[in-house]
């Protein structure tokens, strides 16, 4: 019985080390990606503006959640920034703030694959590591 | 019954440590197989046994893979970048039966149980469309970076008359021009700078034959340091002077090359290489799509024009933070604006669907680095 409980162990060791490498920046695209999808399967535009708009201020909320932790370090705190510094400015350009111009709503499915693919770029030059990717994610999962 | 329960008892001992001794063995086989130096070949078609022509096309694809090269297409499908370029790569080898080609897929590394290593560099090689070498290898840990894989092409490069044309092409993130730390996700202390894969190439045309053709399926590398770098081993450079998608250049135009090129007109294929990567991507992409061709000789009076300011520019950002430092067209900078910058530079750009830059109309073709406000 000890013996196969300490297998179970092992075993349960070796996967979440696994998703854990795998994890993290997947998981914050994929979270952009869920909400492309979401935008797309919906007609009413005022619904998409929402999901959109939902999205990306639950996103921004647990970078600041994040960036507060004492975990954190220096330049993971600097990573943040520019992750903020792009997530305000999809929001700014989806609500029509500080000088961007309103995304019109038949253009909403394009922006929300814009936003998938700017943070994916914006994922390649901004350096966050594992831990934080990690600490993301999972206070995403507690906001939504 | 003491003595049969003795029995029973030794059995099973005797029947665990075999099993103990078994388990071992294998761990033992993996630790010998993983910290082996030697590489792990198969060979499709015993080189030599085979009477084959010289080859016309001589193709390097160098793919890096030890990254975050995952994204996503626009019905939501998760793609790795480095896994799909290798098919592509390994596409273009089999439809060129005239064709030598090398490739290079550099890997994470990673463990079997957690401890063995395994081997994170993988090449394989093709003659006449079949592969005829496949081996994993140790990628160089050592200041020089591409040994092996310089070592691995120079003991499979045909050195036949008359010379192939000959082509290189690079996949992965931007290749850093100063710095470069953290280049691979496994090795965070290495370094992979523009000097390095300028170096290997160097190691890979010994007798000053240059690239007829390198495309850089990279972001930001269509600079004046970068073109410069690698200025003299090509002719023709194709590369992205802002931000590419990781679904990269369109290889299929390498594809059956032989029809292709049948006119000899390498600048001509580029160009059209470089066309119909622009279409396909813009098909897909909301973000800016940029894609460059330079003829090496003809941007030389640019770059000699630029050289020390944009090494200026080089030395003063070293030390700054990553996220202090950004890139901007160089026709958008006085200093870099001269009346040559479109000599020799053909352009396919199209801005990107939003954002603060969704009304820049052109692009110079050129991308400098400047510290952010």
């Amino acid at each position: 019985m000890l013996a196969r409980t300490v297998f179970g162990v092992v075993v349960m060791m070796f996967v979440l080390i696994q998703a854990g490498f795998a994890g993290g920046k997947d998981d914050i695209q994929k979270y952009f990606n869920d909400t492309a999808s979401k935008v797309k399967a919906t007609t009413d535009p005022a619904e998409k503006r929402a999901i959109l708009d939902k999205s990306l201020q639950t996103m921004s909320k647990a970078l600041d959640k994040v960036q507060k932790s004492p975990l954190i370090s220096k330049e993971d705190r600097a990573g943040i920034d520019q992750f903020k510094a792009t997530l305000k400015e999809n929001q700014d350009e989806l609500t029509g703030s500080n000088g961007f111009e309103r995304v019109p709503d038949a253009q909403l499915n394009a922006f929300s694959e814009y936003v998938v693919q700017n943070m994916e770029q914006a994922d390649k030059t901004i350096t966050i590591s594992l831990v934080t990717a990690l600490l993301i994610v999972i206070i995403i999962i507690l906001l939504v | 019954m003491k003595s049969l329960f003795n029995r029973s008892f030794t059995s099973a001992t005797q029947a665990h440590l075999m099993r103990i001794v078994s388990i071992a063995c294998v761990v033992f086989v993996i630790f010998l197989s993983s910290c082996s130096t030697s590489s792990l070949t198969q060979r499709g078609i015993p080189l030599g046994e085979e009477s084959s022509p010289p080859p016309h096309y001589s193709m390097v694809f160098v793919i890096h893979g030890d990254g975050d090269y995952g994204f996503h297409d626009p019905l939501g499908n998760v793609h790795r970048a480095d896994e799909e370029a290798l098919m592509r790569a390994k596409r273009v080898a089999m439809q060129n039966p005239q064709a030598e080609v090398f490739i290079f897929h550099e890997k994470p590394r990673k463990h079997t149980l957690l401890f063995f290593p395994r081997r994170d560099g993988k090449f394989y090689y093709y003659r006449q469309g079949r592969m005829m070498v496949t081996e994993s290898y140790w990628r160089d840990q050592g200041p020089s970076r591409f040994d092996t894989e310089v070592k691995l092409y120079n003991q499979f490069h045909a050195a036949e008359q008359p010379q192939p044309v000959r082509v290189f092409l690079y996949f992965g993130h931007e290749i850093p021009e100063y710095d470069g730390a953290g280049y691979d996700a496994s090795y965070s202390h290495r370094t992979f700078t523009v000097r390095d894969l300028a170096e290997e190439l160097k190691r890979i045309t010994p007798d000053s034959t240059k690239f007829d053709l390198i495309v850089l399926s990279t972001c930001f590398n269509g600079t004046p340091h970068t073109i410069a770098a690698l200025a003299p081993y090509a002719r023709t450079i194709v590369a992205s002077p802002d931000n590419l998608h990781l679904s990269y250049f369109d290889l299929q135009p390498f594809e059956q090359l032989d029809a292709r090129l049948h006119d000899g007109d390498i600048a001509g294929f580029a160009k059209n290489f470089a066309l119909q990567s622009f279409d396909r991507l813009t098909e897909d992409i909301q973000t800016a799509v940029t894609v460059a061709v330079y003829d090496v000789d003809r941007v030389q009076g640019f770059l000699h024009a630029v050289d020390s300011t944009y090494n200026h520019t080089l030395t003063a950002l070293k030390g700054q933070k990553p996220g202090s430092v950004g890139h901007c067209d160089c026709a958008e900078d006085s200093a870099y604006a001269l009346p040559g910058i479109s000599e020799g530079v053909d352009v396919f750009y199209r801005p990107p669907r939003f954002g603060r830059s969704k009304h820049k109309l052109n692009h110079s073709g050129w991308e400098c680095r400047r510290l952010s406000k």
